[in-house]
């Protein structure tokens, strides 16, 4: 059964009770600390003084998240969709753009990839002003694949999400990206120019920044997002790799949390092909745009107006 | 007060760092509000002779002894190295020791760990073990330490039963498991890799090994200082006791500063 917010948030207060520890009242705006239920409360200035005052009021599109479970199905456990949504809530992600990718080179039927995309059409309909879905594909489902995308549009997504099981420069990719341009929707990508040998082998066809670009001559009108730049493998390369294809977006997701990524993407691709995410490490990749020497406008660009870009292409 | 108990000074081979003198230290953690860090030689890490990056890094803190604590570095296979830490115990008075047994070739568990943990042990001082230092999906060719196992940690947690651990930049760790290997009260763990909502690491391991086993930590220069800062933010709703603890006070008795 379906919770309402403060139901929900009452649940998890009272489930980190044992050590005294309640989320909720750091998700006000600003430093305002707020009760459960939503009303004010005593104002309480923070006592971490390096970040900015007002932090978890600005406002921020995660670009990049998941639902992790089953979610679609009967008395399905919502706890990790739950979690989600409440740390979106604390630290200010107005909205949260989540994909469930078949991960681990499995080659997918397709009615495993709509068993999926259910998943988060399920969280979609739950939290209507919070979550908002990208559909997954595996591209060799064929005309299967392009279904699947039309069917997840019709349910309200507004993206693809792609993973590894084939290099973007693969034509079987070709027709789901024809279908984003016909669509006007974001090409989403995972990625990693990886350099470790363990990793390589397990995920052969991670396109790393050139395949991006690749995609991007062949499709110039394709909304394409290299996916977490942070999410490992070497983010120098991805940052450089992409100078020369000014139609690839970047996100910054991921757990690598190193000094100088956000200053590197704007110094060499320009702060307007920046898109925040966080890819499930959501406090690390907040704390990284906060830190990040950026001007105000650049961070807001980052934050939120960038990807609203994009989006606001669909209708235009 | 904050004290961060995972940061470096010096160069690392691999990736230009910022901040990496005492000077360009201090001026980022007043930028972020840090008061004083607790800090290791990167250059002591990548020298055939550590002690040198050990010589460095007192005559850089030195310059800022309220702000940067130093720590020592060993390499138990490097002729001599039981002298060099009694110099940087006795005459320049370092808080803990690192080990870096993949990158100085050796493990923790053969007999050069096991000479330089029982060392430290007897200086009754913290050994500091830091999982990794980067991503090995994103490493050079040339960088082939393996990271710090959970399961090494636990055998020479019980090898050694008086030492202590500050475990710096570390993910997987199992609080149950940490405790059932006796490390309950002789264990700090810095939060920089963990998380305090959504998948609530911190909130585990303090169930099971106690709020003191937790620490400030950034793991800068390499990190962005902002996302522990936002950790520490989100956990301004426990007790102002538990705060501070987490925030410095930890810190400050496992190091047995005098603040």
């Amino acid at each position: 059964m379906k919770q309402n917010r403060r139901e929900m948030l009452s649940a998890v207060g009272s489930g980190l009770g044992a050590i005294g520890v309640s989320m909720l009242s750091v998700a006000g705006k600003a430093d305002e600390k707020k009760d459960i239920a939503g009303s004010s409360a005593s104002v309480i200035k923070s006592k971490v003084t390096g970040l900015p005052e007002n932090w978890r009021a600005m406002r921020k599109f995660d670009v990049h998240n998941h639902v992790m479970q089953d979610v679609h199905l009967p008395d399905a456990d919502w706890s990790k969709v739950e979690s989600l949504v409440e740390a979106a809530q604390i630290l200010g992600i107005e909205k949260l753009f989540c994909s469930r990718p078949i991960t681990g080179g499995v080659m997918a039927e397709i009615a495993d990839v709509r068993s999926v995309n259910d998943s988060v059409i399920a969280a979609m309909k739950r939290y209507p002003d919070q979550i908002f879905g990208f559909c997954f594909v595996q591209p060799g489902n064929g005309p299967a694949a392009l279904e699947e995308i039309d069917r997840c549009l019709d349910a309200g997504m507004l993206g693809v999400k792609l993973y590894n099981q084939y290099r973007y420069t693969d034509p079987m990719v070709f027709p789901v990206a024809e279908r984003c341009i016909e669509r006007r929707i974001p090409f989403l990508g995972h990625s990693a120019h990886l350099t470790d040998a363990r990793t390589l082998a397990a995920q052969p066809k991670t396109s790393d920044s050139l395949d991006f670009c690749e995609l991007s001559l062949r499709f110039p009108e394709l909304m394409l997002i290299l996916g977490h730049v942070n999410g490992g493998g070497d983010w120098e390369w991805a940052i450089k790799g992409l100078r020369d294809c000014p139609n690839v977006f970047l996100d910054t997701s991921g757990s690598v949390l190193e000094n100088d990524t956000i200053e590197m993407c704007v110094r060499e691709l320009g702060h307007e092909r920046i898109l925040f995410a966080t890819d499930m490490t959501m406090e690390g990749c907040v704390g990284k745009i906060l830190s990040a020497e950026l001007t105000d406008d650049q961070r807001e660009d980052i934050f939120w107006r960038n990807l609203q870009k994009i989006l606001d292409r669909r209708t235009a | 007060m904050i004290i961060d108990v995972n940061a470096f000074l010096g160069h690392y081979p691999f990736r230009s760092l910022k901040f990496n003198t005492a000077d360009g230290m201090v001026s980022l953690m007043g930028r972020y509000g840090i008061d004083r860090a607790v800090v290791s030689s990167l250059n002591a890490v990548f020298y055939r002779d550590a002690h040198q990056g050990n010589a460095e890094l007192h005559r850089e803190t030195s310059l800022h002894p309220d702000r940067l604590i130093p720590v020592a570095t060993v390499n138990p296979r490097y002729v001599g190295w039981q002298r060099d830490l009694e110099e940087c115990v006795s005459r320049w008075k370092m808080k803990a020791v690192t080990l870096v047994p993949s990158h100085h070739g050796y493990s923790l568990t053969d007999e050069y760990g096991h000479a330089a943990l029982s060392r430290i042990a007897e200086y009754d001082l913290p050994v500091v073990l830091t999982q990794r230092f980067e991503d090995r999906r994103q490493r050079h060719h040339w960088d082939i330490a393996e990271d710090l196992e959970v399961k090494t940690l636990v055998e020479v947690a019980a090898a050694h039963p008086r030492l202590k651990f500050l475990l710096s930049n570390w993910i997987g760790l199992d609080g149950g498991r940490l405790a059932e290997a006796g490390l309950r009260g002789r264990c700090l763990i810095d939060f920089s890799r963990l998380h305090v909502i959504l998948l609530k690491d911190v909130t585990r391991l303090i169930a099971a090994m106690g709020v003191e086993s937790i620490a400030f930590g950034s793991h800068m220069p390499f990190d962005y200082v902002g996302p522990s800062l936002v950790k520490l933010a989100n956990l301004e709703t426990m007790s102002s006791a538990e705060y501070e603890k987490i925030s410095w006070q930890n810190a400050a008795a496992f190091l047995k500063l005098d603040l």
